[in-house]
């Protein structure tokens, strides 16, 4: 409907002339402003026509035949990027997925249609080779990623940053190399959910108050010191006030969240608006854990840390009949990018997985283990114990030496098997998907 | 000023009107106007009852009415409201009566405007769109966790602009200069049951004419006319709230007819005769009006006690000097005494509490043309 009831009057700028359910009046809104952005775009060099990519060292898209730069506009938003409630239009909208499962992308360079998988956000057209940039494939504008932290490990950085990880622990195999690994690290941007919340939590549990007094045992004929527990039903309540919980947007049949726990903290200061560039020639993944499944995890961390907010309000450690509840509040969700760049190899007949933070260059994955390294220092542990053991028994028949022996060969070894314990968990982790 | 299309003109007192055998009447005290039914002339204004109708000419536009809404309460329903309104006040005065104010009660019809005309312009609003979120409480008890999911209701509001040309019709208007202070008498009126006007719904009912003309009513009836268009913008945006709506409108083609509500007259005469108007509305059966005590019947009753009080303290004096030659009897007279101050303190009460209760009657009463109340 144009504007032709009041000719003189033009809207503010920034806004857009939106569906008028009443006739005779004309409705103006702002314009969204992920509208543009969201467009899908093809990455061709303006001065050569080649491929053009995100550049970690420039900080833009740059074209490595030419020398063609371009800087990325983007807004560095920090921790103050936009939050959004959990509506329930945003949670059926969520619980659908990520659209269709293939979409078909029309590439602007050569005007050949890809055909993209499901939750691929990022693509190479296979006729020109230009890069592929999508987002507007889901149901819901906010469903969307609005911001992401950008790559600051170049991939030159994550073969020495790689190297050094690999090269630690003395109780992987001496032919794990390096280069296997460092040939694959791709860099991905990773789906995240953020969310926000205040949780008023209240508890009630019977708190034990040691007593001790003084008593005269007749049958001993002795003052004795006795302590007794005095309970009582006491209540209180906690605040606390979440920020930023993350939660994996991956499914774990795919990304191992064990080692993605292990590549935290992101730095969210560093969140920048959403700009396609920053995709350019990178891959990267939408989102498989959906809003609500997310937010199930994040609430179960965030009540465990409530809980144990309320543990720490009893003034005792005697806590029987302990029950809360954790109220949840102004709860608020972010849908985010994260930078990470992932590799997997292949170490006899086994397939591993690494992963190296793009943002701190912190590397976690799984390493092969020379079980028979592990073995033999495990014997080497506990055989000072076993050997003392062995001496000491004959002579007990000598007298008070050989309990010294025998004391001293328990300790050692205890102390061995501690000492062997916590190596086999390290060893087993390593390996752990 | 937009133009008025609506024309006014002078209806001689033995002129009809709208369509029925009615002809202008007006109060020599209150100046109020009124349609009367055939040979009331001469009766008490109903509005005032301090002077009398008398016909009169009166400046009024001669085209029909165009809605009512008619009477929904009956005289047995009065009898009930007039029982709940005089009960409840201690010292009455003799007049203030549900009998009474049941046998005086006229059936009135008062005025309101009805305005349409066409807007044309540019507005911008905070446009309120409703929403839900889910939020959630849990539970730990005996090791394990329940969650109860929680909907709360909630209201985005954004920014809308836009350009309105429309006709607005039938809004409401004062046509009486004592608008608010009647509306606050009768209280709210179901306007979606109006009919249109017939003069066979009139009955025996007066009906009041306008005080206001439609010029003077523009002023009250524009603001009406922008909420009724901030309710289109907000529709058209597919908004369930707007705030902070302005507009800036030509608004023209005006078109003014008159809108009749119901509502009971009645009255009591205080302890100085004078009359206290009551109104009932006529649709709900709302009752509004003075509910006075009366002062002389209080000073009365006061005056009893304290003699009383007076005439058991002298006995008590009596028994006293009894007491010189009988000393027992002084126990009697001492008791008589503090019966005798008891009661003095008592007739205090009938005296003040007429007075204090007056001074808390201070809802809307009816107010005549000058705005002295009655």
């Amino acid at each position: 409907m144009q504007n032709n009831l009041h000719p003189s009057w033009t809207p503010p700028q920034d806004f857009i002339q939106v569906e008028s359910q009443v006739t005779g009046v004309v409705v103006y809104a702002p314009r969204p402003e992920s509208a543009e952005q969201d467009q899908a775009r093809s990455y061709a060099c303006p001065n050569c026509g080649a491929n053009i990519a995100y550049d970690v060292a420039a900080g833009g898209v740059a074209c490595e035949y030419c020398g063609y730069s371009a800087p990325v506009q983007a807004k560095q938003v920090g921790k103050s990027a936009e939050n959004f409630e959990f509506t329930l239009e945003a949670i059926a909208q969520s619980s659908q997925g990520w659209g269709v499962q293939r979409q078909i992308l029309h590439c602007d360079s050569c005007g050949g249609d890809i055909s993209i998988p499901d939750g691929t956000l990022t693509a190479t057209c296979p006729f020109c080779a230009s890069h592929q940039v999508n987002v507007v494939a889901s149901v819901e504008e906010t469903l969307r990623p609005r911001f992401l932290v950008p790559f600051k490990i170049t991939p030159q950085q994550t073969r020495s940053l790689a190297g050094e990880w690999l090269g630690k622990g003395w109780y992987h195999p001496k032919e794990l190399s390096a280069n296997t690994v460092l040939q694959r690290l791709t860099g991905v941007y990773l789906p995240f959910w953020t969310f926000n919340t205040r949780v008023r939590a209240r508890w009630r549990a019977q708190v034990g108050y040691e007593r001790t007094s003084r008593q005269y045992n007749a049958r001993t004929k002795r003052w004795e010191t006795r302590t007794k527990i005095v309970w009582r039903w006491e209540d209180g309540h906690v605040r606390l006030n979440i920020e930023d919980h993350l939660v994996s947007g991956s499914a774990n049949r795919h990304i191992s969240h064990q080692i993605l726990n292990r590549l935290l903290p992101f730095h969210l200061n560093a969140l920048v608006a959403y700009e396609p560039d920053y995709l350019a020639g990178w891959q990267a993944q939408a989102y498989e854990t959906t809003l609500t499944e997310a937010w199930e995890i994040g609430k179960r961390a965030i009540r465990e840390q409530a809980k144990k907010a309320c543990h720490r309000d009893i003034p005792t450690s005697h806590v029987r009949n302990f029950s809360m509840s954790a109220d949840f509040t102004d709860e608020a969700w972010r849908y985010i990018l994260m930078p990470v760049y992932l590799a997997a190899y292949q170490f006899e007949d086994q397939i591993y997985q690494v992963m190296l933070n793009g943002q701190t260059g912190v590397v976690a994955g799984q390493k092969p283990v020379a079980w028979l390294k592990v073995w033999l220092v495990i014997a080497a542990l506990l055989a000072p114990g076993v050997f003392l053991g062995l001496i000491g028994l004959p002579l007990l028949m000598v007298g008070g030496i050989g309990v010294i022996s025998i004391g001293l060969s328990i300790i050692l070894f205890v102390v061995g098997v501690i000492i062997s314990f916590m190596l086999y968990n390290q060893a087993r982790q390593s390996e752990a998907k | 000023m937009p133009d008025q299309t609506s024309q006014t003109e002078i209806i001689t007192e033995s002129q009809t009107l709208w369509h029925t055998d009615r002809s202008p009447s007006g109060c020599n005290h209150c100046q109020r106007v009124f349609l009367l039914p055939p040979s009331h002339d001469g009766t008490n204004c109903p509005l005032c009852r301090r002077g009398t109708l008398e016909a009169q000419p009166v400046r009024t536009r001669p085209a029909d009415p165009e809605r009512l809404l008619p009477f929904n309460i009956s005289k047995q329903d009065l009898s009930t409201a007039y029982e709940q309104f005089t009960s409840g006040v201690w010292i009455k005065p003799e007049d203030f009566s549900a009998e009474h104010l049941l046998r005086r009660s006229v059936p009135v019809f008062w005025p309101l405007w009805l305005v349409d005309c066409n807007i044309r312009g540019n507005w911008e609003m905070e446009a309120g769109f409703d929403y839900q979120i889910e939020s959630s409480k849990d539970y730990y008890e005996g090791g394990e966790w329940r969650s109860r999911k929680q909907i709360e209701d909630r209201i985005r509001w954004e920014p809308r602009v836009g350009v309105l040309e429309t006709r607005v019709d039938n809004t409401t208007a004062p046509a009486l200069e004592e608008n608010d202070n009647r509306m606050k008498m009768t209280g709210k009126y179901q306007l979606n049951q109006a009919i249109p006007f017939n003069p066979d719904y009139l009955g025996g009912a007066y009906l009041e004419l306008p005080d206001l003309n439609p010029e003077e009513a523009w002023p009250l009836a524009r603001p009406r006319v922008d909420q009724t268009a901030a309710r289109m913008c907000a529709n058209a945006a597919g908004a369930q709230h707007h705030r902070n709506f302005t507009i800036q409108a030509r608004y023209d083609n005006l078109n003014w007819t008159e809108f009749f509500l119901p509502m009971y007259a009645t009255y009591y005469t205080d302890d100085e005769g004078a009359p206290q108007i009551v109104i009932t509305n006529g649709m709900t059966g709302t009752v509004q009006g003075p509910r006075l005590a009366s002062r002389k019947r209080g000073m009365r009753i006061a005056g009893i006690l304290a003699a009383v009080a007076g005439a058991i303290f002298l006995l008590a004096l009596f028994g006293l000097l009894i007491a010189l030659i009988l000393p027992p009897a002084g126990l009697i007279a001492g008791l008589l005494g503090l019966l005798g101050v008891f009661i003095g303190i008592c007739a205090i009460i009938p005296a003040v509490w007429p007075g204090q209760w007056n001074r808390k009657q201070e809802g809307p009463r009816i107010t005549n043309p000058e705005g002295e109340r009655r």
